[in-house]
């Protein structure tokens, strides 16, 4: 099996004709012959759909257009190891492409967790047809009944025991396409990937990633790495503030660098950017260009972090949004023997994948070619047609690997640059962003401010749970600002909300929650508002555990629901490997959390905190963690999800604060914006339930959410000093106790 | 005026001594193994060895390597005797270490000039070695694991 980025310059009709392929079945035309209609990239997969992105070559292998981009997560892999379940193939009978915009009809965006959870069945399902179409070629050939042509590997056997490999029906003339090969039958294909349960050839197994090899060798390419005949360089003098405005560009001065060919100035789009023959005098020409910004006035942290402050909202009531109501709040805080009320807040962050975004645009008459790693590649298709006041249809997106996703990398801003410049000079240009502008010109995790009134009763059950919360529109937050507020009224956002609704068993509750627009840009951060939300709901639980002195375990499967048994069952269980409720040694602290990402997945946590109260120094020394995402197709990919999630938990807990001083991002750099390193890399012990009745369910970000309250849980468990802020920071200077200033 | 990159002899342009090692290695070679990940010597994405040791090619003038030996990724499995894949290469495999893969060349190179070094890092050796490398898809558990590995076979 290859994982590859083939020639990406080849035509679509011309890769049809000259390679040959043989279709699935008659609908496989219709969906491929209305290529890149102009569908909505967030629409779920259709069955239908699939048929379209396997193919089988007239040598044999199998092609799997991979419906997702790949930035680490593996789901490629994964969904190949379907193919070759329902095909009966290895892995070195497969090419897995990820597709251009050409090449296959728009898919969804590669976001949430999905890839697994809801193209699973799809692939499975367009395998499973090509495999029959292949055996009803078989049965015409040999003049015999479809019962008489059993599976064999990559091929079939006959009722003799003749073995056919697939190779061997595909018709070798290259001409014969599509509509040659009729559709298998009227009956819908078995799938082995839900019928093999328990007896998998493919899936379950820790297929080795095809792309390792070239990873360690430097051989893959990235957006970065692309290169592109007669191809010139282009930068771009990017906004140094949210809000700031192009008052005046002056670019003569540039023009005379030698190497310079044009200076690109729109002063109304606020663009300025140039292009040279080569990358080397870039910085340079750049600064000869005399630019002024209005910058904005006033735009800081504080009076960001005001508006999303939910104390300021409850005094309004400003919560629009009401994402469950029950039972009498007032009748519930009667019966509650305690009560804890508290508020929690988590800080800005930026995304901080390792490789800055770049592309290559050659913008020609006939069409546009754009080279860049994208989750949203077909986003990119359409936003680089509307800069440019192109049909979408000549604009092709050429993808590539991702150096990390993780929410940020929908749009390709740089790309949309060199396209700008590639039109002016009718060549291709390059453009790569530097570090600051992934913090600065991108978008942002906003802070959440949450609002906790809770109580239980003497029986150890919850009275009741008064929740609001605040914070800025997600999934929705790049929708322009003029059409914002009718989309803000109408729907609280999914993607904020996320995780927001405690997992326990409550009936007097109420929980809103507020969606306010920051003058600072918003969009998708791993796991969205499921990492805040659960600190939030997972520390509350725990000051409930002990304002009743009940062990934090033991009162979390007293209150869960009787349907939560997957819930209970990974809390149960990581209680169990981490031997919860021996003692802790002085300076140490444990903490337990669950939470159940999207609905589908259930993932507990225990967390062991060193606090060295001279230093305040807070170090988390061991992680447990069991999660169930159902059927799990490749263990070892999914495992190194889950250390990603408590790593990049860690990360969130104790380091990460993103600021903005007049408009500009302060921690612009890896010296200023902190992420976890590897000398502060917990111990990590990782269960993944069997469960191969369950099916696949999201496993990318599911162990985000209770890594950072598991660790607040163990710091309070440390010192008795409750942290209700991330990032948790320890300020012997002033107090000697925790900040909850956070700053 | 020349410098050894993977053991082949590369004349310098004078009006490049000025540029980083880091873009002469990507722009001027075309090795795109080296990864630029933040021009501040703060990442770790750039690691090269020169004259053995790890160094941030972000950080190096290319007039300051003049007559020296740099290896980059792309030339790590030729310092092995065999040409095969470096050891720690192999772990790294072994080990299926990479998510998306951006910052491991880096890694690969600080760990290999580490264990060039230090045949037998201690685990608290290898943390604080490989601590300015940074990994945002958070696989530093397998890649100690691997430096563990691979340090058995150097």
């Amino acid at each position: 099996m290859t994982l590859s980025s083939p020639n990406k310059t080849i035509s679509r009709r011309n890769f049809l004709i000259t390679t040959g392929w043989l279709a699935a079945g008659t609908t496989m035309l219709s969906s491929c012959s209305g290529l890149l209609p102009a569908l909505p990239t967030t629409a779920d997969p259709e069955l239908d759909d699939s048929l379209a992105w396997i193919q089988i070559l007239p040598d044999g292998r199998i092609r799997f257009y991979c419906p997702r981009m790949e930035m680490g997560q593996g789901a490629a892999l994964g969904l190949t190891q379907v193919v070759a379940e329902e095909l009966n193939v290895g892995a070195s009978d497969i090419d897995c492409i990820l597709p251009d915009t050409n090449e296959l009809p728009a898919f969804k965006m590669t976001v949430g967790s999905e890839s697994i959870a809801n193209f699973f069945t799809p692939v499975s399902y367009g395998a499973a047809r090509l495999r029959e179409t292949l055996r009803a070629a078989a049965a015409k050939k040999f003049g015999i009944s479809l019962s008489q042509v059993k599976d064999g590997n990559n091929g079939f056997i006959l009722a003799d025991g003749t073995p056919v490999g697939y190779g061997a029906l595909v018709p070798a003339d290259p001409e014969i396409l599509l509509a040659q090969v009729s559709s298998p039958s009227s009956t819908e294909p078995p799938q082995y990937a839900h019928s093999r349960k328990g007896q998998f050839k493919a899936i379950g197994q820790a297929w080795d990633h095809p792309e390792t090899l070239n990873i360690v060798t430097g051989q893959t390419i990235y957006s970065r790495d692309v290169k592109v005949p007669n191809m010139v360089f282009g930068q771009v003098l990017r906004a140094p503030a949210f809000g700031a405005r192009l008052q005046h560009a002056d670019g003569r001065m540039a023009q005379t660098v030698p190497g310079v060919i044009a200076v690109i100035i729109d002063t109304e789009s606020g663009f300025v950017g140039l292009v040279a023959d080569n990358p080397f005098i870039l910085t340079a020409a750049l600064e000869k260009i005399d630019v002024q910004w209005d910058l904005p006035s006033g735009l800081n942290q504080d009076g960001i972090d005001a508006g999303l402050d939910v104390e300021t909202l409850r005094l309004k009531d400003g919560f629009e949004h009401t994402l469950d109501e029950s039972g009498s709040l007032s009748g519930g805080r009667k019966s509650a023997k305690f009560t804890v009320t508290a508020r929690y807040d988590t800080s800005f962050a930026a995304h901080a994948a390792m490789e800055p975004r770049a592309g290559v645009a050659w913008v020609q008459k006939n069409q546009v070619d754009i080279w860049c790693g994208s989750q949203a590649p077909y986003f990119v298709q359409r936003r680089i047609a509307k800069a440019l006041g192109r049909s979408e249809s000549e604009v092709v997106v050429h993808t590539h690997r991702v150096g990390g996703g993780f929410g940020g990398r929908l749009p390709c801003q740089a790309s949309e640059e060199a396209a700008l410049l590639s039109a002016a000079v009718n060549r291709p240009v390059r453009v790569q962003w530097p570090r600051e502008a992934e913090f600065q010109n991108n978008y942002l995790q906003p802070g959440f401010s949450h609002f906790i009134n809770a109580g239980i009763r003497a029986d150890g059950t919850l009275s009741h749970w008064d929740h609001d919360f605040v914070s800025s529109p997600i999934i929705t937050g790049l929708v322009p600002k003029n059409i914002a507020w009718i989309v803000d009224k109408l729907v609280a956002d999914d993607g904020t909300a996320r995780g927001g609704l405690s997992q326990y068993n409550v009936i007097n509750r109420r929980t809103r929650y507020a969606d306010i627009r920051t003058p600072v840009p918003i969009a998708a951060w791993r796991g969205l508002g499921a990492g805040p939300n659960a600190f939030a709901i997972e520390s509350m639980t725990d000051e409930l555990a002990h304002a009743a002195k009940v062990d934090p375990l033991e009162f979390r499967l007293k209150n869960l629901p009787p349907e939560s048994s997957r819930l209970a069952n990974v809390l149960r269980r990581v209680g169990k490997i981490s031997n919860w409720g021996a003692a802790s040694p002085d300076g140490t602290g444990r903490g337990i959390t669950c939470a159940v990402y999207k609905g589908l997945t259930p993932v507990a946590i225990v967390a062991d905190v060193h606090v060295d109260q001279a230093s305040g120094d807070i170090r988390v020394t061991n992680i447990w963690c069991v999660q169930d995402c159902g059927l799990v197709v490749n263990p070892d990919q999914v495992e190194n999800q889950v250390m990603g999630n408590i790593i990049w938990g860690c990360s969130m807990a104790l380091k990460e604060r993103l600021t903005i001083n007049e408009g500009a991002v302060v921690e612009n750099n890896f010296d200023l914006y902190e992420i976890l390193r590897h000398n502060e890399v917990p111990k990590m012990v990782i269960e993944l339930v069997d469960a191969p009745d369950a099916p696949p369910g999201p496993a990318g970000e599911s162990a985000l959410g209770p890594v950072a309250p598991a660790i607040a849980n163990a710091v309070f468990a440390a010192t008795g000093q409750r942290v209700r802020r991330l990032p948790i920071r320890y300020n012997n200077t002033h107090t000697g106790t925790l900040n909850q200033g956070g700053g | 005026m020349n410098l050894s990159i993977n053991k082949n002899s590369i004349a310098v342009p004078a009006q490049l001594l000025d540029a980083t090692l880091l873009s002469f290695i990507r722009d001027h070679l075309g090795l795109n193994g080296t990864k630029f990940g933040c021009g501040k010597g703060l990442c770790g994405a750039c690691t090269v060895h020169i004259d053995g040791m790890a160094m941030r090619s972000c950080q190096v003038a290319v007039g300051d390597v003049i007559g020296q030996n740099i290896t980059t990724i792309e030339g790590l499995a030729g310092t092995t005797e065999t040409g095969a894949l470096h050891p720690v290469q192999k772990a790294w495999i072994e080990d299926s270490v990479p998510q998306c893969g951006y910052c491991q060349p880096g890694q690969i190179m600080t760990a290999a000039a580490l264990l060039a070094r230090n045949a037998n890092p201690t685990e608290d050796e290898i943390r604080d070695e490989m601590s300015s490398n940074l990994c945002r898809c958070g696989t530093y558990g397998r890649i100690q694991r691997a430096i563990a590995r691979a340090a058995k076979e150097v």
